[in-house]
């Protein structure tokens, strides 16, 4: 399940993506830009430097930047390192295995469908670049706001 | 001229190099039910099969990976353990078996014999013992010279020559176990191995087996020595479970915490290691050119031992070895080596005190690892191609830079359609592919690509 953690990670990944190359954003801006609680991004462009996704600058011109062209990054990739592993439900891991209180695990037909979606997750979100997530949100808008925009 | 006549016949191919990889690939080749394939085995040695891994006569020399899972054909997991019961090679009760390699070496020759009697009326396999000195691209498809001055042609090459017989430049006097430079040796001579991974227990194994009684120093960078197997079931692991595209230090940082909650539910690590396995190329192909460098560099020697394990008897012969000063194991650099024939002495720095020491030895042998420049490589077919441009290293320059789909990639990153690559020539792009578990997907993937 893609938590406010993971969407707003991405958010921030797509609002870097759209600045040229190297170029370096305040968190601040970031933060506003998007709706995300600043104290909140914080945490989450820390996370995502560790795992070698941005790269920061300290200072009064520092900021926060992609470490790689955001055609090299995959969307499924970044979810993983805030959310962690892909499921739709939290038992249906190997790693993070959350067990229901209320099942069965080994006869959960639910449980058994659900591993089988989390593939199909993987398979999407593995496929998606950061480049291509960032020129694909203007395609989902009605004609007439792209026109305006 | 050889073959000449079969240049217009559709889906004829060539394998240049007919070891454990090569034989693989024909037998998957072989599979299809397409009546007009051609394919053409070439091999420099006498015997098909054998290569430098499965060349070794010594019984002591065991494969690396338990018979379960040494199987030719990558839908038939089982047929290499159903071939030794068979021949009541083996029991089921002692599994899991280590098999010799010579065993092997048999087991893949056989195979290639029925598959050379059940094609010989179609005609469609054919073996040519001779040295492959290059392949060029021709405008039909591609042309093979042979060293006794025929060529063979046909739509593709495969190129799976497998490891190098040489050892790298760099490594000054030594000489591989077993090439023609090591001839007889004073039992009672001491010698130095570089390298202390699974080639090194190779060495030790020869050594012991020719009665040597002088001292055996084995230096690496970090001198460790490689872990035992035991018997296990891998853990199950999907692919969403697992962090790809990071920097190294993150996913090594995920590996260790993984392995170490395993360890708390009473897990052995093997089977961590073990349950990663199916998803090792996946990493690997997802990591930035950085994390890939990193790797080769620093870690590697670690995920090496702990990967790359050998049969449990041949470990306790080695620590028991180890442990009374049989084998001394020394982490270290070597610096100098001065001397000649026969009369070396060598310098090696202590990695952890950075002191020098010196090693007056007989001999030296290069164990030093399978990896190595492959510009510098002693294969003709390659090196032709990599010196005309044809093909180029990967940016690693552990192997020749591959597509995913194994075609080769040319100096100026043109992907050839013609000249492709299997096996340990692929590790840039595939990463883990030296062991038959690994080339057989490699090699059954590569004939659906190819026949369909």
């Amino acid at each position: 399940m893609l938590t406010k953690k993971g969407k707003y990670g991405l958010k921030a990944l797509v609002h870097l993506a759209q600045l040229p190359a190297g170029q370096l954003a305040f968190v601040n801006d970031i933060a506003t830009g998007n709706n995300i609680p600043k104290k909140f991004l914080d945490a989450i462009l820390g996370e995502l430097r560790n795992a070698g996704f941005v790269q920061s600058r300290k200072g009064k011109d520092g900021g926060y930047r992609l470490a790689r062209p955001a055609d090299e990054i995959r969307v499924g990739h970044v979810v993983r390192v805030l959310d962690g592993p892909l499921a739709p439900i939290p038992c249906a891991s190997r790693t993070q295995y959350q067990r229901c209180e209320d099942c069965n695990e080994a006869t959960c037909q639910v449980r058994h469908l659900m591993l089988e979606v989390r593939q199909a997750i993987a398979e999407v979100l593995d496929q998606r670049s950061l480049a291509e997530m960032r020129d694909i949100a203007l395609d989902d808008l009605p004609v007439e706001v792209k026109v305006q925009a | 001229m050889t073959g000449r006549a079969n240049s217009m016949i559709p889906n004829s191919i060539i394998i240049v190099g007919g070891g454990a990889s090569g034989v693989v690939l024909a037998a998957h080749l072989l599979k299809s039910a397409n009546p007009d394939l051609r394919v053409t085995l070439i091999e420099k040695r006498p015997h098909f099969g054998q290569g430098i891994a499965y060349s070794t006569l010594l019984s002591a020399h065991v494969l690396n990976v338990s018979a379960a899972g040494m199987s030719a054909y990558a839908d038939d997991p089982g047929n290499f353990w159903r071939w030794l019961l068979e021949r009541g090679l083996a029991t089921q009760e002692q599994a899991p078996v280590y098999a010799p390699r010579s065993l092997y070496a048999r087991y893949l020759g056989e195979l290639l014999d029925e598959l050379e009697a059940s094609e010989k009326a179609s005609g469609r396999l054919r073996l040519i013992r001779e040295e492959s000195l290059s392949i060029s691209p021709t405008a039909s498809g591609v042309e093979v010279a042979l060293a006794n001055g025929t060529s063979v042609v046909a739509h593709l090459a495969v190129l799976a020559t497998g490891h190098d017989e040489v050892p790298a430049a760099g490594q000054g006097h030594a000489i591989r176990m077993g090439s023609e430079a090591d001839t007889a040796l004073d039992p009672d001579r001491s010698v130095m191995v570089l390298g202390t991974g699974l080639s090194m227990v190779d060495a030790f194994l020869a050594l012991e087996q020719r009665g040597h009684r002088g001292d055996i120093v084995a230096v690496s960078r970090r001198g460790l020595l490689p872990s035992p197997h035991r018997k296990g079931n891998p853990i199950k692991l999907d692919v969403a479970d697992i962090p790809l595209g990071t920097q190294l230090s993150y996913f090594v940082g995920w590996f260790r915490d993984l392995i170490r909650e395993n360890q708390k539910a009473g897990i052995d690590w093997r089977d961590v290691v073990d349950g990663l396995r199916p998803f090792n190329q996946k990493i690997w192909q997802n990591w930035p050119a950085s994390a890939k460098r990193r790797f080769v560099e620093h870690t590697k020697a670690w995920w090496d031992i702990h990967r790359h394990r050998m049969a449990p008897e041949v470990h306790a012969r080695v620590s028991e070895a180890v442990q009374s000063g049989r084998i001394r194991l020394v982490a270290g650099r070597v610096v100098d080596i001065a001397g000649n024939e026969g009369a070396f002495k060598v310098e090696v720095q202590s990695r952890h005190t950075q002191r020098l020491e010196s090693f007056d030895v007989t001999r030296l042998y290069d164990c030093s690892g399978i990896v190595r420049d492959i510009s510098t490589t002693s294969n003709s077919a390659v090196r032709s191609l990599v010196d005309r441009g044809l093909a180029r290293p990967d940016p690693l320059r552990i192997g020749l830079d591959v597509t995913a789909n194994c075609e080769i990639i040319a100096g100026d990153g043109a992907v050839s359609r013609k000249i492709l690559a299997v096996g340990p020539l692929t590790r840039g792009t595939f990463f883990e592919i030296d062991a038959i578990p690994d080339i057989r997907v490699q090699c059954a993937r590569l004939s659906r690509q190819l026949l369909g």
